[in-house]
């Protein structure tokens, strides 16, 4: 076996990226036929594609990683960067849609009333069910971090209990959600009140569940002994991950829940 | 995930209904560092083989099918 004589990681040839790409086609063409002729076998199709594109292609990350060795620190400086500018992408992502929220909300058509609220809607109350999302997603910002430094510090067993800890408050999150989203007096439907909040919060509330599940990834990883005290890069692209959707919520509670009830 | 019963260690913290699970990290690193040309994807044995299998013959399939979809769509439809 010829040896590299450096210390980056040059990547078997893989078929997932082609496996993704195709599950992106039938997904997007999927969703334009189900609009149109009802059908969903494309979207399914597309969905379970990528599904399993994901689930292999981050079981071979770690196979690279944990296994294998691969993840030197020259390496680990790239995945952190990658990870940094992911989140910057979902950053400007986030920022459309509090910039349309603004567009509409700073300048009330007479549509609307000439007022925001819009006039007919009933807004929900900030300091309810809203106030309990925001203290939940700040507490599990903390239970994050109790997990990262059980980690650092090698203490198994609080590592566990702080990360379930974590992923636990993520469901209560997500569950609260739901809730308020079944309860709640407008619907998407309801001008461009309705269009932005649910628009917003919908794709937190996604992200939330994408960040959820990183973290049991993590929670399963930490289990069975893949990270160390001075090597655990996945879990902490996973807490930067969740520290980027609380700090979106934050946005959205003071932005859309509170300053436009 | 869990790989059975052991004895638990009287020195840790654990539940006495708590199952610990085994450290198997020394055998896989052994397995995934095995010299026998396996890519990545399929080093891991006849499991990594099925589910890529089936993993293309959907992505294959799944092509034909959206060719084949937007192509009748495309088309205009007889009254």
């Amino acid at each position: 076996m010829a040896h590299q004589a450096h210390a980056y990681h040059m990547v078997d040839p893989s078929p997932w990226p082609l496996t993704g790409a195709v599950g992106a086609l039938l997904l997007t063409s999927g969703l334009a036929v189900w609009f149109h002729f009802h059908s969903t076998i494309l979207l399914s199709l597309g969905l379970i594609l990528l599904l399993l594109t994901m689930y292999q292609w981050w079981r071979d990350i770690i196979r690279e990683g944990t296994f294998q060795g691969h993840h030197t620190p020259p390496v680990q400086k790239g995945l952190r960067f990658g990870m940094i500018l992911f989140i910057t992408s979902e950053v400007f992502f986030f920022l459309g849609f509090f910039w349309a929220f603004y567009h509409s909300s700073l300048a009330p058509t007479p549509e609307l009333g000439g007022c925001w609220p819009p006039t007919g809607i009933t807004t929900l109350d900030p300091f309810e069910v809203p106030l309990l999302n925001t203290a939940v997603l700040l507490a599990s910002g903390v239970t994050v971090t109790w997990a990262h430094h059980s980690i650092m510090e090698g203490e198994r067993e609080q590592a566990i209990h702080s990360l379930t800890l974590t992923i636990l408050l993520g469901f209560y999150f997500t569950f609260l959600q739901a809730m308020e989203y079944y309860e709640a007096p407008f619907t998407i439907a309801d001008g461009v009140y309705g269009s932005t909040f649910f628009v917003a919060t919908g794709f937190h509330g996604l992200h939330v569940i994408i960040g959820s599940t990183f973290l049991a990834v993590c929670l399963l990883r930490q289990v069975q002994y893949h990270f160390t005290s001075g090597h655990h890069f996945g879990f902490e692209a996973a807490a930067w991950y969740w520290h980027f959707v609380d700090v979106v919520w934050l946005f959205l509670y003071i932005s859309i829940y509170w300053w436009g009830s | 995930m869990y790989q059975g019963l052991r004895q638990l260690s009287r020195r840790t913290i654990a539940s006495s209904a708590r199952r610990q699970v085994e450290n198997t990290v020394k055998e896989k690193q052994k397995l995934f560092q095995e010299d026998n040309g396996m890519p990545i994807h399929l080093k891991g044995g006849s499991k990594d083989a099925v589910l890529y299998r089936a993993t293309m013959a959907l992505t294959v399939f799944g092509t034909g099918y959206v060719v084949y979809s937007l192509l009748s769509a495309s088309m205009p439809k007889k009254p």
